[in-house]
Order: C-alpha cells, then sequence, then structure tokens
C-alpha cells in the first residue's frame, strides 16, 4: 500500500504494509532514531508521537490510517519551542528522564501542557454539539489525578510521580509566561 | 514488506448500505474500529489477514450521539473522548466515571465505544457499567446473503467467562442505547489495571433506587478479565426489596454469599481478586447506607 504523509515536516511516499504499526514504520522505513523498540502489545508507553498535532501511541496507529496525516516524532519536535519549556523544567528541578524514556515522557507532557493551555489545534468535532473539543475542553481542565494518568501511560520507572508532577507544574508556568508574552 | 505476506486489502466503506454490500461479498474480512485491541495483541503484526479489513471509520451513521426524553443512542464508532466531553449533561456519573477510567486521555482518542464492548475475550470496564445500566445494542447478523438486525442487552452479549457469543465476523454493532432511567446510588470502581495485571484486576459497578427507605431496585456487575463476568440475580433479588439502612450482619452475610457463588461458577479467580470483590461490594452496602442514613 502506498501511504503519502509529512513526518517531520518532509512529505514522503512509502510503500509499507496497510496494517503496519506506524511505530514500525518509523523505525524500519523512515529510520527515525528516537524510536528505539517495538514492544509488540506489551504497552509500554514508549513509542508516543504527535500525529496531527495530538499525541498518540504509534504502536496501535495502522499504516492505512495515516493517509495525509502530519507526523511530528521526538527528532524534529526537540527542535521546537515548545521542547524548551520542558527542557528547562528538566533543568529547574535537576530530574531528566533516561534516555530510554525522554522522548516518550516528553512528549506525554507535552500533550499535558497542551490539554492545561488549551492550546490544541486540529479537533476533531463533538457528534452531540458540533461545537469542536477545542471549546469543550476549556471546562475540562485536566486536574492531579488526570496528569498522573495520563504520565503512567510510559511504564518507565526512572522517576516517581512527585518528580514528573513538579516537572509538569513547572513547564506549565513557563508555557504560560510565554503565551502571555505572545499576547 | 515481509516476505510472503501479502498487504491486506482495505475495505473503507462510507455508508452502511456499502459495508452491508463489502460484509457479505468479503466474509472473512477483520471488522476494523478503533484498533487498540487489535494492534496490541503479540501475534498482530506481521500476520495474514484473509479478505482483508473493513475500516468502519469512514462510516458517519456509526458516529452520531442522539438523545430524546427516553433514551441516548450512542454510535459504534464513538470514541469513549467524544463521548465523554458530549456526555456531561445526557448520561450518568457512573458511565463517566468508567470512561476515564478506561484508559489515559491519550489513548482514549482512539477506544471507540463498539470496539470496547466486542472485544471476543476480555471484559473491560465499560461492558460492565452498561450491562448494570440495562442498556441495549443493536446488532446486524450477516448470513447467507442475508441482513437482519436486533436489539440485544449488554449483559446477554457475554458468556459466564466474559467471552463475547457474537462471531464478529458475521456481526456488526452499531448503535449502543441507554435508557435515561437510573438508579440515584451508584457506584463504579476499578482496581488495578486490566490490560497490564489481569490476574490482580476487579471492575466492579453498582446501582440501586431507593423509594423511601426501601431498595426498590439493585443491580450490580463484578468482572474479572478474562476470568468471570458475574451478575447474580438471586443476590439482586435479596436486596431489593430492602429496608435501609441494611443490618452490617446482613451486609456481611450477603458479601460472604457473592463469594459462595464467585468460588462455585468461576474456579481460576485468584484469592486476591476474591477478597479484593468481597470488600468493593461490602464498603459498596455500607456507602448506600452512609448515604441512607445521612439523607
Amino acid at each position: 500500500m502506498k501511504i503519502e504523509c509529512t513526518i517531520d515536516t518532509k512529505a514522503l511516499s512509502l510503500s509499507v504494509n496497510s496494517n503496519k504499526p506506524l511505530s514500525l514504520m518509523l523505525m524500519e522505513d523512515v529510520g527515525n532514531r528516537s524510536l528505539m523498540s517495538h514492544c509488540k502489545g506489551e504497552a509500554c508507553g514508549n513509542c508516543i508521537v504527535l500525529l496531527n498535532g495530538e499525541a498518540v501511541l504509534s504502536c496501535i496507529i495502522p499504516a492505512f490510517r495515516l493517509k495525509d496525516a502530519t507526523i511530528t516524532t521526538f527528532d524534529s519536535y526537540q527542535k521546537t519551542r515548545q521542547c524548551r519549556d520542558i527542557e528547562r523544567a528538566y533543568a529547574k528541578t535537576g530530574n531528566t528522564p533516561c534516555p530510554n524514556c525522554y522522548a516518550s515522557k516528553t512528549l506525554i507532557i507535552e500533550s499535558i501542557l497542551q490539554g492545561l493551555t488549551n492550546s490544541r489545534t486540529n479537533r476533531m468535532p463533538n457528534p452531540m454539539t458540533n461545537r469542536s473539543q477545542h471549546e469543550d475542553n476549556a471546562s475540562e481542565m485536566l486536574n492531579k489525578q488526570d496528569i498522573i494518568q495520563e504520565l503512567s501511560l510510559n511504564t518507565c520507572q526512572c522517576m516517581d510521580m512527585t518528580e514528573l508532577l513538579e516537572i509538569v507544574e513547572i513547564a506549565l508556568t513557563f508555557r504560560r509566561r510565554k503565551r502571555v508574552r505572545r499576547n | 514488506m515481509y516476505e510472503g505476506i501479502r498487504s491486506p486489502v482495505i475495505h473503507t466503506p462510507k455508508t452502511l448500505s456499502e459495508f452491508n454490500a463489502i460484509a457479505l461479498r468479503y466474509t472473512q474480512a477483520q471488522l476494523w474500529a478503533g484498533g487498540t485491541y487489535l494492534m496490541s495483541q503479540k501475534n498482530y503484526y506481521p500476520s495474514e489477514i484473509k479478505d482483508g479489513i473493513i475500516d468502519l471509520g469512514g462510516i458517519d451513521e456509526l458516529k452520531k450521539i442522539t438523545r430524546n426524553d427516553r433514551f441516548v443512542e450512542i454510535g459504534s464508532m464513538v470514541t469513549a473522548s467524544q463521548l465523554l466531553y458530549a456526555g456531561k449533561l445526557v448520561l450518568p456519573d457512573i458511565l463517566q466515571q468508567t470512561l476515564q477510567t478506561l484508559a489515559s486521555q491519550i489513548v482514549r482518542h482512539q477506544i471507540t465505544i463498539g470496539g470496547s464492548l466486542c472485544i471476543p475475550d476480555v471484559r473491560l470496564a465499560l461492558s460492565t457499567t452498561l450491562a448494570i445500566l440495562d442498556a441495549t445494542a443493536e446488532i446486524k447478523h450477516y448470513q447467507n446473503g442475508k441482513v437482519s438486525s436486533h436489539w440485544i442487552q449488554i449483559s446477554k452479549l457475554y458468556d459466564k467467562d466474559g467471552n463475547l457469543l457474537l462471531n464478529a465476523e458475521k456481526a456488526l454493532m452499531t448503535r449502543i442505547r441507554i435508557g435515561l432511567d437510573f438508579g440515584d446510588f451508584q457506584r463504579f470502581f476499578t482496581v488495578e489495571d486490566p490490560i497490564r495485571n489481569t490476574d490482580e484486576c476487579v471492575i466492579f459497578a453498582f446501582q440501586a433506587k431507593r423509594t423511601q427507605n426501601t431498595l426498590s431496585k439493585a443491580q450490580f456487575c463484578i468482572n474479572f478479565p478474562s476470568k468471570a463476568f458475574h451478575m447474580s440475580k438471586d443476590l439482586e433479588s435479596k436486596l431489593t426489596g430492602q429496608t435501609l439502612p441494611i443490618h452490617p450482619e446482613k451486609v456481611n452475610s450477603i458479601s460472604y454469599e457473592l463469594v459462595a457463588e464467585l468460588t462455585k461458577q468461576h474456579s481460576n479467580i485468584t484469592d486476591l481478586q476474591l477478597e479484593r470483590g468481597r470488600r468493593i461490594f461490602e464498603s459498596t452496602l455500607h456507602a448506600l447506607n452512609a448515604q441512607e442514613l445521612q439523607s
């Protein structure tokens, strides 16, 4: 099957099996360096990428759902200004995830920050109200329990939850300051 | 591509009538809703898929949520996230709580309601809660070139071990209907992750309706993923009609009756799961008593 999509700002046309997981595509066909393993259903949470701006587990996205999709892996995300907020939070707390889960944990934190700052774009319409989830999210502020649930998606034990929560909190402060300055 | 393995053909129907035609022609085709369960199987890729895959993602008729005075109807391709966002005003609290605990937000965007209910061998939280809410599902059967449609109670879709009784290759769940006449006391508990820690997981849902100081209706479902999907008509009828608050000794005896029933009918539940299930059930009845005494 021929899949045309954009991976890390490069428009690509890939010939792959239609049911191949995105994580394997990125490792085998694109040569992505930030994805290191394919857990085969172990739910390790180490394969997070941004699909059309939204964090997803790439091991449960089949190739046939990727037509005209925009995929951002950690390779290109780490060069963005958003990533700086999280890196500064790592530096400030003195806690950094291990190399195995660094990419995924950073992208999960990015997804949480997007939810908290309500800055997500490209949302699916809500089938009941025809409003976008963006509007719905205005009243759907993530609470601490939700943040813990999100962070638990990655099973690597290199950091404890208190450290991760502190990082999210500091990164959120940086992100909000940036938004205030921009406005 | 892997040598010797053909890339499966992807059928992408846009309407239900297109789906009907494809399903009758390619009887062995695999139905694809969100794909979270299928892709998390160890032998998922590479593997041969006969007759290809029918991607349900393009059928708009399966993505609607409608509501009237009596019930809410949810299309089987509505995602857990969409239902959670849409359902704040229309769904019972217990269902919202269930959807929140289903998975993290990142995965909830992908889990579909129909997909979650049609997993062949593992029952997750959504089936447990919908079973006690007396929800029904519209199932379309495809056999001998004919399509027939039936409404079936969610609790009747599974056997006592939680296995799906439908032959998913020849049936499609299109809508789920939830009545709006639900009980005023609802509790939902999930202990441990049903996917990562199946052997220790317990999922429990309970709802009861109170009339003055009497339990006029009580329903519960206790689920041990891939081991037991237990609803007890006997215990439900024992609870129904009880005067509130229920005496602590009665609570204790009923909870041990539940354990006896579970041990008799399901041999593979671990002791830890049994004890967890009993304590959750008992604490739910105590919470019911506490709420009654407060009001």
